[in-house]
C-alpha cells in the first residue's frame, strides 16, 4: 500500500554502483553452466541490469507496479478478497533462456502435446491403452476427472487438445523435468501476455536488445483455431466463459477476452435453446459456436455432470455432441491431469507414438501398484504425497514435513484408498536472479509453458510464465501463497527474423462487426448499476460536505434546520430510518451516525456501501472500460482504503476534506465516461443510470429540505443547503441580482435547462436515451410503459407553476411534497420497466427433483 | 415372455416452468436376455428438441429440452419387450469358486474382464467401507461357488433388511441403511453391489420394472407395478448375473431391464435442470407392466 513512499526513499544500506549476482556456492543457479560460467543470455542480461544499478532498478519496478495497478492486474487470493495482497507480483529481471536451448525444449513439449491428444482421443474412444495393457483399468476408473458423459465425443480438425500447459523445473543436468500438465482451463497466457507488455514497457532497451522471442503469435494460433472449429464454417462469435469476478484469475479472463476480441460471459449470460447455444444480449440472441471455458469439467453442465453447479449451462453437453457448439478445452479433458499417467507415460508414448519422449518426466508412484505402494511406504519421508485427481482443499504434502500422528493417518488413508494417491521425489527448484528491492539475489524457479493446437500440429509459446519462490532459502511456489512471477525470455543471438504476416498479425485485429457490437447483457446491466451507484455515492457526498460545513460553520443554526438536514441525509442515503427516527440528543450530537453513514461499510447506504457496491458492478463490466477509467477506479478503491485515516479526526477536524479524495475520483470518473467513453449501449446505459439516480436524489433533497416552511433564518440555511450540494449557489447568487429567494433555488434545480445538474435536464437526457436504445421502434404507435413513466413525469414537472408549488399551509409545502413523492414514484417505474425489459432476471436453475423410488 | 411396459412419470409445479433440460433412462435397453423390440416416448408439453443416444454403459439415453412455459411436465414411455429366461444355470453349487473368481478377475486380460473392473471401483453412490465388507464376509467362503456365496448374500440382505419406503430418501446414505437394516429396492441394490465390490466382486446396477402378480383370484391393477432395481455381479466364466435382493432371487422373466451403470446416480430415470418451478413440485409415476401373447412362431 505504501508503494509510493518507497519510491522516494532510499533504503538504508543500498549500495551504489552495478548490481551484482555473484554466484554462490552450493546453490543449484540456472544461470551458470558447470563451468561456473553465466550462460548465453544471462550474461548479457546480467550485465546489463549491473550497469542499470539498484536505484534505477527500484524506479523501474516501481513503474511495472504502476502499470500493472492501472491494469487491474491481480490475482485474487481465496479468503482475502480486496486485501492489498491481490496485486499481481511481477519480478523486474526476466527469465533467459537461449534459443538453441529452448528449442530443445519447443520439441519435447510439441510431442508430449501430440502425445497427450492422442491419450485424450483414445481415453473417450477406444481405450486402446487400456486393452493392450499400457493403463491398468483402475487407473482410469478410479480418476475423478474421467467423465463418462464425455465418451465419443469429438473435436473438429486433427486435434482434441486444443491448449495444454506444462510446468518444469530444470535439472542439475541442464535438462528441464516436467512435474505436471494443466489440460481442463490451462491458466497463465494472459499474465504472460500481461508481464510482456509490461517488461517491455519498463526496459525498452534491454527488451530490443535483447532480441526476444516475440509471443503475440501464439494468441493469434489460438484464435486461428478456435474460428477454425466453429461449425457453421462462418466467422463465429467466440466466447469466454469464466466463473466470475471472483475467480482467483479473473483478471486474466478479462484480459484474454479483450485481446482476442472475445465475448466475456458468465454462466448467466448463456442460454441452450432449440439445440444452440446463445449469448443473451440488449438486442436479443447471439449465436455462440465456440466457447472458451475457464470453468472446470464438471462444472460445465448441470444436467449431466455436477447437478449443483451455478457456473455452467444447462444442456451444454448435449449440443456439443450434436456438434452445434465446441468447447475448449474440450469437456472431459480433466482426465489427462491424473498423475498416474505420469507414471505409465514411457509405455503409452511406445504405444502411441512408437518412442518415448524426448523431456523428461518426474518419476511417480502409484499407491495401486504393490511394488509403488511398498515404495511409498517406505521412502515416505522423501516424497511429495499426491491425491492423483485434485480437489479442492487437497492439497499435496512433503512426507518429511509430517509428525508421527500425521503421518500415520495419512499412510491409513493412502493404504484405503490406495488407486488416488500418487507420490512424486521432490526435485530442487534451480536459482535465477531476482530484485530484492536492494541487490539480486537467487531464488527457486518454476515454468509453465503453453503450447496451442494448430492445424496439423503444436505452437508452444516462446517463453512462459515463471513464478519463483518468495524468498532464497524458500522452495515452494504457489500462486496462492503469493509467488512472485517473472516474464521468460527467450533470446537470440541475432535479431528475430520478423516476417511481415507476423507483423500483421501482431496489431490486435479490428473485431467483426457481430462481435464488438453486442455485449452480454449482465455487463450492461452492471454498466447501469455502476452510473447509480457513482452517482448516488457523489450525491451523498455533496449533500454530506454541505451538512458538515453547516454544522461546523460559524453561525450557529438552529435545532429544527439541524434536524431537517441530517433526516435529509438519511433519506437521500437511503440510510433509513437514521436520524427520522432519532432522539432530540441524537439529533443535538449527529457526529456517531454521520461517520456510519459516511465508513461503515455494513451499513447499506453508507458512503463505502455505496462505493463498494460500484466497484463491484466495475469488476463484472471490466472488459468494457477503458484503461484510463480502470485506472481512475483504482484510484477511487485507493481513495476508499484511505478513508478510514482521514477521518480519524471524526468531525471536528475538517470532514468535509476527508470526503474530497473520493469526489474528485468520482467525478473524473464522470468525466472519463462523458468524454472518453464510446457512444455504445453500454454507455447509454450507464448514463441512464447516473441521470436516474442524479433525479432521484435531487429529489430526495428539495423534498427533504424545502417540504417543511421553518424561520426565516432557517429557510435561508436550507436553501443554501440546496443550491451548495447542487452545485447551483454561484449561480443562483449571480442571478439574484435581480430576483431571490424559493422561487429562484427551485428553478434552478428544477427547471432550468441549462443547468446540468437539473431535473429538467435529467429527464430529457433520459428521454434521448430511450430513443436511441436498440428495441426501441420510432414508428411503434402505442408508448412503452417506460416512455409513458417518463412522459408523464415531464410533463408534471413542466407544466408546474412555482407559487403554487412553494404555497405554504401550516409548517409545511404541501405541493413540493406531492409532486417530489410523485416524480420520485414514476422515476422508479421507469427504471423497473427498463430492467424487465432490458436485463436478464430469471432465477437461476434448479435441479429437477428426482425421486423415483420403486416396490419390492 | 413378451411384455409391454407403460412407464409414466407426472411432474406439477407450484410455479411456471419457463424452460427445461433433462435426460431420461426409461428406453430399455437390449441386454443377453432381453431384446427391446420397440418403444416410443412421449412428452407433454412439445419438446423443442429431443434426441436419443447410446451412452458410455450402452443404454439409450433421451434428451428432451423444452421451451414453453408449462406447469406439468408429462413423459410417457410405452416400450414392447422380450425377456428370455438367465441362460446361467440354476444350480448353486456349480461353476467356480469365490477364492478362483477373485484371482481370476485380477488376472484376466480379455476385454471383459478388464471392462469389468470398473465395477470394484466407488461409483457416486457406493464407497467402500469396512461395515460393507463386514456384512459382507460371512457369505463368501473361498471354496464354495461364486453363485452360491451370492445367493446367500442376496438372501440375508432379504431377510436381515425391512423394506420400509418411508425411511430412506435418494440422499440417504449406504451407511445409515446399513445401520438401521431399512430402505426400498435401490438401497438393498446399492448395498448389495457396496457388499460385492468389497470382496472383490465386480457389481453394477441394474434398473429397470417388475412384473407384480396378483394374489390368486385378484384382478390386477394398471398402474401398480413400478420402476424396480436390483444388481449383476460378474463372474468370470458365466459373465453377468443378475441377482434381486428386494424379491430374494435371481433375475428372471419377470425383471425387465432398462438401464446398467454403476449406481443409481447413471441411470437415474429422469432427471435435469428446469428454470422456474417454484418449491415442493409434486411428482407421480405410474406403471403397468402387461403381458402379451406370444407372437405365433
Amino acid at each position: 500500500m505504501n508503494q509510493s513512499q518507497s519510491i522516494n526513499q532510499t533504503p538504508v544500506g543500498t549500495p551504489a554502483g552495478p548490481l551484482e549476482y555473484p554466484s554462490s556456492p552450493g546453490v543449484l543457479d540456472e544461470t551458470r553452466g558447470a563451468d561456473g560460467a553465466l550462460k548465453p543470455g544471462w550474461d548479457y542480461l546480467l550485465d546489463s541490469i549491473g550497469n542499470l544499478g539498484a536505484e534505477v532498478m527500484r524506479q523501474r519496478e516501481q513503474k511495472a507496479r504502476r502499470i500493472l495497478r492501472d491494469d487491474g492486474a491481480s490475482y485474487n487470493i481465496y479468503g482475502k478478497p480486496g486485501s492489498a495482497s491481490n496485486s499481481w507480483e511481477l519480478d523486474p529481471v526476466p527469465h533467459v533462456i537461449s534459443s538453441e536451448d529452448w528449442s530443445g525444449i519447443e520439441t519435447g513439449l510439441v510431442e508430449r502435446s501430440e502425445l497427450f491428444n492422442l491419450i485424450l482421443r483414445d481415453l473417450y474412444g477406444p481405450r486402446d491403452l487400456i486393452r493392450h495393457g499400457a493403463l491398468p483399468p483402475e487407473a482410469l476408473y478410479s480418476h475423478g476427472g474421467f467423465l463418462r458423459a464425455c465418451q465419443g465425443m469429438q473435436m473438429p480438425g486433427e486435434h482434441e487438445l486444443i491448449l495444454h500447459a506444462v510446468d518444469m523445473v530444470r535439472q542439475a543436468d541442464g535438462t528441464m523435468c516436467i512435474l505436471s500438465d494443466r489440460t481442463q482451463v490451462p491458466s497463465g497466457a494472459g499474465y504472460v501476455l500481461e508481464n510482456r507488455t509490461v517488461m517491455s514497457r519498463v526496459f525498452p532497451s534491454l527488451y530490443r536488445d535483447s532480441h526476444v522471442h516475440r509471443i503475440a503469435n501464439f494468441y493469434q494460433r489460438l484464435r486461428l483455431k478456435l474460428t477454425s472449429l466453429a461449425p457453421s464454417g462462418d466467422i463465429p462469435r467466440i466466447a469466454l466463459l469464466t466463473p466470475g469476478a471472483h475467480n482467483e484469475t479473473y483478471f486474466e479472463h478479462a484480459y484474454l477476452a479483450n485481446y482476442m476480441g472475445f465475448s466475456l460471459v458468465q454462466s448467466g449470460d448463456l442460454v441452450v435453446r432449440n439445440g444452440f447455444l446463445w449469448m443473451k444480449s440488449l438486442d436479443g440472441l447471439k449465436r455462440v459456436e465456440v466457447l472458451l471455458r475457464r470453468v472446470d469439467d464438471e462444472f460445465c453442465d448441470p444436467v449431466e455432470l455436477r447437478p449443483d453447479s451455478q457456473l455452467g449451462v444447462p444442456g451444454l453437453l448435449e449440443i456439443v455432441r450434436n456438434g452445434r457448439l465446441v468447447v475448449a478445452n474440450p469437456l472431459g479433458s480433466g482426465v489427462l491431469e491424473n498423475a498416474i499417467l505420469l507414471k505409465y507415460l514411457p509405455k503409452i508414448a511406445t504405444q502411441l507414438l512408437g518412442r518415448e519422449l524426448r523431456l523428461a518426466t518426474v518419476k511417480t508412484f502409484w499407491a495401486g501398484d504393490d511394488a509403488d505402494f511398498e515404495h511409498i511406504t517406505r521412502d515416505f519421508d522423501n516424497l511429495i504425497i499426491k491425491r492423483a485427481w485434485r480437489a479442492a482443499g487437497q492439497a499435496s504434502v512433503y512426507g518429511g514435513d509430517l509428525d508421527d500422528n500425521q503421518k500415520q493417518a495419512l499412510l491409513a488413508d493412502i493404504h484405503r484408498h490406495r488407486y488416488h494417491y500418487v507420490a512424486q521425489p521432490r526435485l530442487a527448484k534451480p536459482c535465477i536472479p531476482a530484485f530484492n528491492g536492494t541487490a539480486l539475489e537467487p531464488r527457486a524457479n518454476l515454468l509453465r509453458t503453453f503450447s496451442v493446437a494448430t492445424d496439423s500440429s503444436y505452437t508452444v509459446l516462446p517463453g512462459g510464465l515463471t513464478r519463483i519462490a518468495t524468498s532464497t532459502e524458500g522452495q515452494f511456489i504457489s500462486m496462492q501463497e503469493g509467488s512472485p512471477s517473472k516474464d521468460t525470455w527467450i533470446t537470440a543471438s541475432e535479431p528475430e527474423r520478423v516476417l511481415q504476416a507476423d507483423l500483421d498479425e501482431d496489431q490486435p485485429r479490428s473485431l467483426p462487426e457481430t462481435q464488438a457490437d453486442s455485449l452480454p447483457s449482465r455487463v450492461v446491466e452492471n454498466l447501469y448499476w455502476m452510473g447509480r451507484y457513482a452517482e448516488r455515492a457523489e450525491a451523498s457526498m455533496r449533500l454530506l460536505r454541505t451538512v458538515f460545513v453547516l454544522l461546523n460553520g460559524e453561525e450557529p443554526i438552529s435545532p429544527e434546520a439541524q434536524r431537517i438536514l441530517l433526516q435529509t441525509v438519511s433519506q437521500a442515503t437511503y440510510t433509513l430510518p437514521g436520524f427520522t427516527a432519532a432522539t432530540p440528543e441524537q439529533l443535538a450530537n449527529p457526529e456517531p451516525e454521520l461517520l456510519q453513514i459516511v465508513r461503515d461499510g455494513k451499513r447499506s447506504g453508507s458512503v463505502r456501501s455505496t462505493i463498494e457496491s460500484m466497484l463491484r458492478a466495475a469488476e463484472e463490466s471490466k472488459e468494457s472500460l477503458s484503461t484510463d477509467t480502470i485506472r481512475v477506479i483504482n484510484d477511487l478503491r485507493d481513495a476508499l482504503d484511505n478513508l478510514d485515516a482521514d477521518l480519524v479526526g471524526g468531525l471536528a477536524s475538517a470532514p468535509e476534506e476527508a470526503l474530497d479524495p473520493l469526489v474528485t475520483a468520482l467525478a473524473g470518473l464522470s468525466g472519463l465516461t462523458q468524454e472518453s467513453m464510446i457512444r455504445s449501449v453500454g454507455w447509454r446505459f450507464m448514463d441512464m443510470g447516473k441521470r436516474i439516480e442524479r433525479s432521484l436524489q435531487t429529489i430526495a433533497t428539495v423534498k427533504g429540505l424545502l417540504s417543511s416552511v421553518g424561520g426565516e433564518m432557517d429557510q435561508s440555511v436550507l436553501l443554501t443547503a440546496m443550491l451548495t450540494s447542487m452545485e447551483a449557489l454561484m449561480t443562483y447568487r449571480r442571478r439574484g441580482r435581480e430576483r431571490h429567494g424559493m422561487e429562484l433555488g427551485l428553478e434552478l434545480v428544477l427547471l432550468d435547462r441549462s443547468n446540468p445538474r437539473s431535473l429538467i435536464f435529467q429527464l430529457e437526457r433520459l428521454e434521448e436515451h430511450l430513443q436511441e436504445l436498440p428495441t426501441s421502434d420510432p414508428a411503434a404507435g402505442e408508448l412503452d410503459e417506460e416512455a409513458r413513466a417518463l412522459l408523464e413525469a415531464t410533463s408534471t414537472l413542466k407544466l408546474t407553476r412555482l407559487p403554487h408549488l412553494l404555497q405554504t399551509s401550516g409548517s409545511t409545502r404541501p405541493e413540493v411534497n406531492a409532486l417530489m413523492t410523485q416524480l420520485a414514484g414514476l422515476l422508479r417505474e421507469f427504471s423497473r420497466f427498463i430492467s424487465d425489459k432490458h436485463f436478464d432476471h430469471r432465477s437461476g436453475p434448479q435441479q429437477l427433483f428426482t425421486t423415483i423410488r420403486g416396490v419390492r | 415372455m413378451r411384455y409391454r411396459v407403460r412407464h409414466s412419470t407426472h411432474y406439477r409445479y407450484s410455479a411456471r416452468v419457463t424452460s427445461c433440460y433433462n435426460l431420461a433412462y426409461v428406453l430399455p435397453r437390449d441386454t443377453r436376455r432381453q431384446k427391446c423390440l420397440s418403444s416410443r416416448v412421449s412428452v407433454s408439453p412439445q419438446p423443442a428438441i429431443t434426441r436419443t443416444r447410446s451412452d458410455y454403459f450402452g443404454n439409450q439415453a433421451y434428451h428432451f429440452e423444452i421451451q414453453r412455459p408449462h406447469r406439468e411436465l408429462v413423459i410417457s414411455v410405452e416400450s414392447e419387450i422380450r425377456v428370455s429366461h438367465p441362460d446361467q444355470g440354476l444350480n448353486l453349487d456349480l461353476g467356480i469358486s469365490y477364492e478362483q473368481a477373485v484371482q481370476q478377475i485380477r488376472k484376466d486380460r480379455s476385454q471383459q474382464a478388464l471392462n469389468a473392473r470398473e465395477y470394484l471401483l466407488d461409483s457416486p453412490m457406493i464407497a467402500a467401507s469396512e461395515e460393507l465388507a463386514q456384512y459382507a464376509h460371512q457369505s463368501f467362503a473361498p471354496d464354495k461357488s461364486l453363485r452360491s456365496c451370492v445367493a446367500d448374500l442376496t438372501s440375508r440382505i432379504f431377510s436381515d433388511f425391512t423394506y420400509d419406503p418411508d425411511f430412506t430418501t435418494i440422499a440417504t446414505p449406504l451407511a445409515e441403511v446399513l445401520e438401521h437394516r431399512r430402505g426400498v429396492c435401490q438401497d438393498f441394490a446399492h448395498l448389495q453391489i457396496g457388499c460385492l465390490r468389497a470382496v472383490g466382486i465386480p457389481a453394477k446396477y441394474v434398473s429397470g420394472y417388475i412384473e407384480t402378480l396378483p394374489a390368486p383370484g385378484e384382478e390386477k391393477l394398471v398402474g401398480a407395478d413400478a420402476t424396480h432395481a436390483w444388481i449383476a455381479y460378474y463372474c468370470p466364466d458365466e459373465g453377468w448375473v443378475e441377482f434381486d435382493p428386494t424379491n430374494d432371487t435371481p433375475a428372471h422373466t419377470q425383471h425387465i431391464v432398462t438401464a446398467f451403470g454403476r449406481d443409481y446416480f447413471d441411470v437415474t430415470p429422469v432427471k435435469g435442470v428446469i428454470f422456474g418451478g417454484g418449491d415442493h413440485p409434486q411428482l407421480s409415476v405410474s406403471v403397468d407392466v402387461a403381458r402379451l401373447e406370444e407372437a405365433a412362431p
